[in-house]
């Protein structure tokens, strides 16, 4: 399977996935929408694997591959969030910002290519990335929560109820976050002699991690105002997305050793 | 927040007096970066460093045990007291990811000139501010592990203990054992035994082990294909530059607008040039370069071009077939699969072993682990000189079992979940 059929799988995909975040509003039933996303997200996984076995190695190099699997994790998060604390609104949000992505990917596609570099050659390699996309999914659902609590606070009749929503959240991408930055220490020690270097990519993955680490924080205080801890989740958001393609445009990116994606 | 009817200073504190004592360290690290540059990281090798660990963690034990129930140090182990600390290890993280950092063996008067040379920013992670804060950090971990420890223990404190534990070992453990960290490169031509290595200032260190190569295997992807456009050298088409893997001999490849069958392929060639001819016959010998013969076609060529393309050796040039008077047919060099080293290693002690050190499969022998680094590659894939990075650095055990607790921590949570009691 290449890179053109990508459209025809993607397409299907989003279909299921509207489907299943229109049926959630509609049902009481959970049964109709999480088969419709769980359908979405296998023909997503098909074209996945097919390109896996094409490509001959995990397709996890380059940014664009890195965005497919946000795309795929996106609506796994919404619908492990659904089943879990049934919002029925989390699935249209997830797959809204599922299709934002999968858009970026038609638009500018990547250079697909079978050649994965020595260091990239390692078991470390696909739990890691992996691990951060799906990390990076919930934590995403997480700000898309916060900004819709802060878009209408006023609004919001049970503030305790969605606060708890983003703190299960966090608390589960924080755990993956941490277990990803984790095996891309020892993995560092294995290919690179040290499980730390402060690489770019690494100064702003701590920045992330110690984002989301002021937000749990925070939130341990009775006093705690709602209000802040959504603008925290927020900025912590907004280092996540510098520390994944962000930091391509800053000035320390040429020293990166962290760049997979060049010709 | 702050309650408001209260002022700064007056019990019980709260952010505001965090923010402030994390500004005081900050400032006090200013001071002293103005005043004496930054920390010279080896001053701390050991015992230095096995002194000051042990000192700070009695100082912390002492605090907790004298004054563990006043008002002050309570906060100080606190949230009120750690959040502004981490906010401020996240503003220099910030600074440390926007400014190029500079290898400490840069000395001051090459650092670039402006304001944040005085700073220490371009060599954050020793500079006082920075080293300050990140004890003042430890500090409050420290303390807040201790305190935890008077409460009524329940199973949710597994995860509090791994985590904060996990996190103050491995990060008191990576700043202190920073110093005891040794890095040194070693290059072994083929055949050759080596038992010196330099570090990076160049000086050249013996060691107690040798490393004798017994070969040296570059593996290389198939060659590509690509267009270019002759004037600038660069492959088309621009929007996105394409390339074609070779797959067979017989096949045809569409390439920005061209068609390309390729005809006939010599894994080994030599390749004789002169300005009138081009002589292209197998050749199994070291040097040998690729070679492909193709026929390209394209709207507007009034015949096929035919010829060969090499991407060359250290024998023999590149050679390119010109399509029209803007466009050739390219072989850039091949990217590079794997690369390995087959060793025999000799330590002091008499032990030998015959081994294979590769790129994510490094050797650990002793205190070293010896790194497949890089290779000399002025001979491209016929290089026969690999370089070795040896890595000793005797705390990584301490790092590690941090790191072990911290993951084990992670899982807790991510299973745990938040405690629902704030609600």
């Amino acid at each position: 399977m290449t890179w053109s059929s990508f459209i025809y799988f993607a397409f299907g995909a989003v279909l299921l996935w509207s489907f299943g975040a229109i049926l959630a509003y509609k049902n009481r039933n959970k049964a109709m929408p999480s088969m419709f996303t769980a359908a979405g997200l296998m023909l997503f996984f098909i074209f996945i694997s097919g390109l896996w076995i094409s490509l001959e190695r995990p397709p996890l190099r380059t940014m664009g591959e890195t965005r497919l699997w946000y795309s795929f994790f996106l609506p796994v998060a919404g619908l492990l969030t659904y089943l879990r604390w049934n919002y029925r609104w989390i699935l249209s949000f997830t797959t809204l910002l599922s299709s934002v992505f999968i858009i970026i990917n038609i638009a500018s596609p990547d250079i697909h290519n079978k050649v994965l570099m020595p260091a990239l050659q390692s078991p470390w390699f696909a739990p890691h990335v992996i691990i951060y996309m799906f990390s990076y999914a919930i934590v995403g659902a997480a700000t898309l929560v916060a900004i819709y609590y802060l878009a209408r606070e006023n609004k919001i009749v049970c503030k305790a109820h969605i606060m708890n929503m983003t703190d299960n959240m966090v608390y589960a991408g924080v755990a993956c976050i941490t277990l990803g930055m984790l095996m891309g220490a020892i993995w560092a020690k294995d290919a690179w002699g040290h499980y730390w270097s402060w690489d770019p990519k690494e100064t702003w993955a701590a920045a992330t991690w110690l984002g989301y680490l002021i937000y749990i924080h925070y939130r341990l205080k009775r006093n705690s105002s709602n209000r802040i801890s959504m603008i925290i989740l927020v900025v912590a958001f907004i280092l996540l997305q510098i520390c994944w393609y962000g930091l391509n445009y800053l000035p320390p990116a040429k020293q990166s050793i962290h760049t997979y994606s060049s010709q | 927040m702050k309650n408001s009817s209260r002022n700064i200073w007056e019990q019980p504190w709260g952010y505001t007096e965090g923010f402030i004592l994390t500004a005081g360290i900050l400032l006090t690290g200013f001071f002293l970066q103005l005043a004496v540059g930054n920390i010279e990281i080896s001053l701390f090798a050991a015992p230095v460093n096995y002194i000051t660990g042990a000192l700070f963690i009695t100082g912390i034990i002492l605090l907790h045990l004298l004054s563990g129930k006043s008002r002050v140090t309570r906060w100080l182990s606190g949230i009120y007291a750690a959040i502004p600390a981490v906010s401020a290890l996240l503003l220099l993280c910030i600074i440390l990811g926007l400014l190029p950092q500079l290898p400490k063996e840069i000395a001051g008067n090459e650092l670039p000139p402006g304001i944040f040379k005085p700073l220490g920013w371009y060599q954050m992670t020793t500079s006082w501010p920075f080293i300050l804060l990140c004890f003042y950090l430890l500090m409050i971990l420290g303390l807040a592990i201790l305190k935890r420890t008077r409460r009524k223990q329940s199973l949710r404190d597994i995860g509090f203990y791994l985590n904060h534990i996990g996190l103050f070992v491995a990060l008191l453990g990576g700043i202190l054992g920073s110093a005891d960290m040794e890095r040194l490169i070693m290059s072994v031509n083929e055949g050759q035994v080596e038992w010196r290595a330099t570090d990076r200032q160049g000086t050249i260190k013996e060691l107690t082990i040798a490393i004798q190569l017994d070969s040296f295997i570059i593996e290389e992807y198939e060659p590509k294909l690509v267009i270019i456009d002759n004037e600038t050298g660069i492959v088309l088409p621009l929007s996105r530059p394409e390339s074609y893997m070779f797959e067979g001999a017989g096949k045809t490849a569409l390439l920005a607008g061209a068609t390309i069958e390729i005809i006939e392929y010599l894994p080994h060639a030599a390749i004789f040039r002169d300005s009138a001819f081009l002589n292209v016959v197998p050749m199994m010998m070291e040097g040998a370069a690729i070679a492909m013969k193709i026929r390209v076609d394209k709207a507007g060529l009034p015949c096929p071009v035919e010829g060969w393309v090499s991407n060359g050796s250290y024998l023999f040039p590149p050679n390119q077939l010109q399509i029209d008077e803007h466009t050739s047919v390219a072989m850039p060099l091949q990217e590079v699969k794997k690369y390995r080293s087959h060793v025999t290693v000799y330590t002091e002690a008499g032990h030998t072993q015959k081994i294979v050190i590769e790129v994510n499969k490094p050797l650990s022998i002793g205190d070293w682990t010896i790194y497949q680094y890089s290779y000399d590659d002025s001979k491209g894939k016929y290089s026969d000189t690999p370089i070795f990075e040896l890595v000793r650095d005797p705390w990584l055990k301490v790092v590690y079992s941090g790191i072990f607790m911290l993951i084990a921590g992670a899982i807790f949570i991510f299973i745990a979940g938040p405690e629902k009691s704030i609600l």
